[in-house]
């Protein structure tokens, strides 16, 4: 294991009366790319700024690089942000944006001018030193903003949601063109995102949060395949819950009762959580909807149902069933549909045992 | 057919709005500037006289200029991006002397300061000379710098402080971050502030009048001119004099600050705590800040004093004479009053109008009273008066000595602020509103009545309240046209003050603050958020 290069001791923080960070504890090891996700409002972006500086440490503690940094001010602490409007200074030009830092610093002219030139070439924004702010785009800003920060070689990159101002399109290249210069850089770098999509892409590490607390560490699969708890399921991706007994229970597999129909699961009892089910307790199954198959004719064999289309949507590469079925409504995802997909109607399904993941009531 | 019926009444609103600009604000700057000869232009040069009072002119405008910008800022700064105690006691004391009438300042620190002064000769036993251009410095000072804060608090309030969290984050810190980062985002607002400023200072009759003895000013030797030699065209050679860089700092203040500006509208201030400020810097803030407020208040402590007793320097026993006299005997406290009042009303429902045609209608001369009516705001107030004075006492129109040459002068003086409350107002009222209730069956009438009218009620009453008040206050506008028919109360204080008396000018000043106050006052408890005052 990697040593961890900014740690999150037991972190607490109110504004007024409401508790933005209850009692948070991370580990963030040295050159991974770990990111926040959350929905608004679930301290994410409070964490972010508390390790930049920006916000008083009340409660526990914050340590980058095995020195408590509590009263370490922003200044001081060399772990750079990226903002999420990039906060670009409007009365300077790009040049003397992404110098300002090493100026600060009273680097010497001949090495600025030495970093400029690799960070603007590295990140392909040559052409656009003498130019300020208000006249490039927004994906240029973006770039800048980058620029600025990554020139300073800071020990922590923050990175404050730096793709929510840009269009779906841009999003999805410069989220690849991120990590790569992560990779490449082996920068240890903190993400802060509300978007599933950028987080599981992107992360070496996702700390899902809600309200103030860690719901779960855990990397992209880790969380996506094998969720702690409901609200994880739900915010990572697209979930079914069916709720059940469980019947039998072995090593081999867990038989789980629901609605009248018997449900199998083979998920391995290494990627169990807590521990084994016992027969006779209540359980949640959590199943992805393309862990779901349509079947073409009626097998009668382990996990498969029947049910009735409610409705679909078309999404390009897959079409998204709602199906009746199990005495509920779940979601299934057809991957390479042919053109002459079903619309409506009666249909067979077997869910795939092995991609099953059990959720305790206790979590 | 339908469409000309339509547009008929409209066409006659035009004509009038057209028809009162050139009457009431075109011709009598044109009265002013061919009035005077040639060899009275050349008398600008011979004349030792004209020569030293434009330079004492520009002296106060450049002493008074830097000093009310430099407290303005200070206090802006000290209220929007600092933790100092006391920060919105600050920014309360700040605002008093807008709604006051300017002059004040400097009638109170005679009281205070003077040679018979409560503090110099009363508490210190001082002899001290405070007529001349460092009494006039200090007053203009105090009376203009809440002018400087208004606009810098705005300017410096739009600064995303974002970036200087961003500064903050790439390694820079107090002094280091001020001068990289926050002065120069707020240099255009700075720059827009002093030239505000800079017109008032120049502008001001007042004071001068009041406190600067025989150290004459523009304004007021212009009015010395008239008074003393009844020397019209010197008067007006004067004016224009004092009009030419007026203009100049008007058009450089709207066309070339106005665009470069670094406010940037993202919608999404982000709520960031204030980083604290370092314990030296928050000391001097504070003792600034601390020190100016105490001189603001002395100004109306001063005047209340000065009200309640007998004989000023001598006989410091209490009376309410001075007051009693003023509310049962004074004439022009009640002229003051109603013209206020009339001129007050009329100048804000001709500027909405203007307001609501400039923004809503196309029609020929369209930018004349686009312009025409932003104009009197770069006019000194003295400029217009003589202009009437010149203009409306002769046929065809004949108004000497009448409430109506008065009410008139008041009312096209003032409305550049309701026009422009009038545009802003009209500007963010979408059209999609009345095409959304357009859309949903409302007729043109209901439209007006059901949209427009509450929604631009707010700046209407605010515009109203501000012409009001402008106009209760002025003394430069109607000193030339006041007669013993016509005169007001701020006319009747400087006669009093001249001639030495403190106590009924005192009593008659505190009224006419009180009455401002509480207008004010009365239109926040009433109509709360709805009304704003002094949107620079």
């Amino acid at each position: 294991m990697a040593e961890s290069h900014v740690i999150i001791r037991n972190l607490s923080k109110s504004f007024g009366k409401t508790k933005v960070l209850d009692d948070i504890s991370l580990e963030i090891e040295k050159g991974s790319f770990t990111t926040l996700l959350g929905p608004s409002g679930c301290g994410k972006t409070t964490l972010l700024r508390t390790i930049a500086g920006f916000y008083e440490v009340e409660k526990g503690e914050v340590s980058i690089g095995n020195r408590v940094v509590n009263t370490v001010p922003s200044h001081l602490r060399n772990a750079v942000m990226v903002f999420q409007d990039y906060a670009l200074f409007p009365h300077m030009n790009i040049r003397e944006n992404i110098t300002y830092g090493l100026r600060i610093r009273k680097t010497p002219a001949e090495e600025i001018e030495r970093k400029l030139e690799k960070t603007v070439s590295y990140l392909d924004i040559k052409n656009l030193l003498d130019r300020t702010p208000g006249e490039i785009s927004g994906g240029q800003q973006q770039r800048v903003a980058l620029a600025r920060a990554l020139i300073m070689e800071p020990e922590v990159l923050l990175l404050d949601e730096p793709l929510s101002n840009l269009d779906a399109k841009l999003r999805v290249s410069i989220r690849a063109e991120l990590r790569q210069i992560q990779q490449n850089l082996k920068i240890t770098t903190i993400y802060v995102t509300h978007d599933q999509a950028e987080a599981l892409a992107m992360s070496d590490t996702i700390a899902i949060m809600k309200n103030g607390k860690i719901m779960q560490v855990g990397s992209p699969s880790d969380v996506y395949y094998r969720p702690d708890n409901a609200f994880v399921a739900s915010f990572v991706g697209t979930v079914n819950f069916i709720e059940g007994t469980v019947k039998t229970s072995s090593e081999e597999k867990v038989e789980v009762e629901a609605n009248g129909s018997l449900i199998t699961v083979r998920e391995k009892p290494a990627d169990r959580q807590i521990r084994a089910p016992r027969p006779g307790e209540k359980i949640t199954l959590s199943i992805r909807p393309e862990s779901i198959k349509m079947l073409e004719n009626e097998p009668e064999d382990e996990n498969s149902f029947r049910g009735t289309i409610k409705n679909y949507i078309f999404e390009g590469s897959s079409i998204r069933y709602w199906v009746n079925a199990l005495g509920r409504e779940l979601i299934v995802d057809v991957f390479n549909p042919p053109e002459n997909a079903l619309h409506a109607g009666d249909i067979c399904f077997r869910i795939d045992s092995a991609r099953i993941h059990l959720i305790f009531q206790e979590s | 057919m339908k469409h000309r019926i339509r547009e008929l009444p409209e066409s006659i609103l035009i004509f009038f709005i057209v028809l009162c600009l050139l009457m009431f604000i075109i011709y009598p700057i044109f009265e002013v500037l061919t009035y005077p000869k040639a060899k009275d232009f050349v008398s600008i040069l011979t004349n030792a006289r004209y020569m030293r009072t434009a330079l004492n002119s520009l002296l106060m405008l450049c002493l008074s200029t830097l000093t009310a910008t430099f407290i303005g800022f200070i206090f802006a700064y000290t209220v929007t991006r600092t933790n100092v105690p006391g920060r919105k006691v600050f920014k309360f004391i700040s605002i008093l002397p807008l709604f006051s009438p300017p002059f004040m300042v400097s009638f109170s620190y005679i009281m205070m300061f003077g040679r018979n002064g409560l503090i110099t000769k009363g508490l210190l036993g001082l002899d001290v000379n405070i007529f001349g251009w460092q009494g006039l410095w200090l007053a203009q000072t105090i009376a203009f710098f809440p002018v400087a804060f208004l606009v810098m608090e705005g300017v410096l309030q739009s600064i995303s402080p974002m970036l200087e969290y961003a500064g903050r984050n790439l390694g820079a810190s107090g002094p280091t971050l001020f001068r990289t980062v926050t002065l120069p985002l707020a240099r255009p607002g700075v720059a827009g502030a002093a030239l505000l400023v800079a017109i008032q200072v120049l502008a001001d009759f007042g004071n001068p009048i009041m406190i600067s003895g025989s150290f004459s000013v523009l304004a007021t030797e212009a009015w010395m001119r008239v008074e003393g030699w009844a020397d019209i065209a010197g008067a007006a050679v004067l004016s224009i004099l004092l009009l030419a860089p007026s203009l100049i700092i008007f058009i450089v203040q709207r066309y070339w600050v106005g665009r470069k500006s670094y406010v940037t509208v993202t919608g999404k201030i982000a709520q960031m705590p204030i980083q604290k400020t370092g314990k030296v810097m928050k000391c001097i803030l504070f003792t600034i800040c601390a020190l100016v407020s105490v001189l603001v208040l002395l100004v109306y402590f001063g005047l209340i004093v000065g009200a309640f007793v007998n004989g000023w320097g001598y006989d410091w026993t209490l009376t309410t004479r001075y007051l009693t006299e003023i509310l049962t005997r004074s004439k022009e406290l009640v002229r003051s009053l109603s013209y206020s009042a009339i001129a007050g009303f009329a100048s804000s429902l001709f500027a909405m109008t203007a307001a609501f045609l400039v923004s809503r209608k196309k029609f020929a001369g369209r930018r004349f009273v686009d312009f025409t009516c932003m104009l009197p705001a770069a006019l000194p107030g003295i400029f217009l008066g003589i202009g009437y004075s010149i203009g409306f006492t002769k046929p065809p129109v004949d108004l000497y000595g009448t409430a109506a040459i008065i009410i008139l002068s008041m009312v096209f003086w003032n409305i550049s602020t309701g026009y422009q409350t009038g545009i802003g107002a009209f500007q963010q009222i979408s059209p999609s509103f009345s095409e959304a209730a357009s859309n949903l069956g409302a007729g043109s009438l209901r439209i007006f009545r059901e949209i427009e009218i509450p929604l631009i009620k707010g700046p209407f009453f605010s515009s109203f309240i501000m012409s009001f008040i402008r106009a209760i206050t002025t003394l430069s506008v109607i000193v030339f046209l006041s007669t013993s028919k016509n005169s007001v109360a701020t006319f009747s204080i400087m006669n009093l003050v001249s001639d030495g008396f403190y106590g009924k000018a005192a009593a008659l000043t505190c009224v006419l603050l009180a009455v401002s106050f509480g207008t004010i006052g009365l239109a926040k408890l009433l109509f709360g958020k709805q009304v704003t005052f002094f949107k620079v």
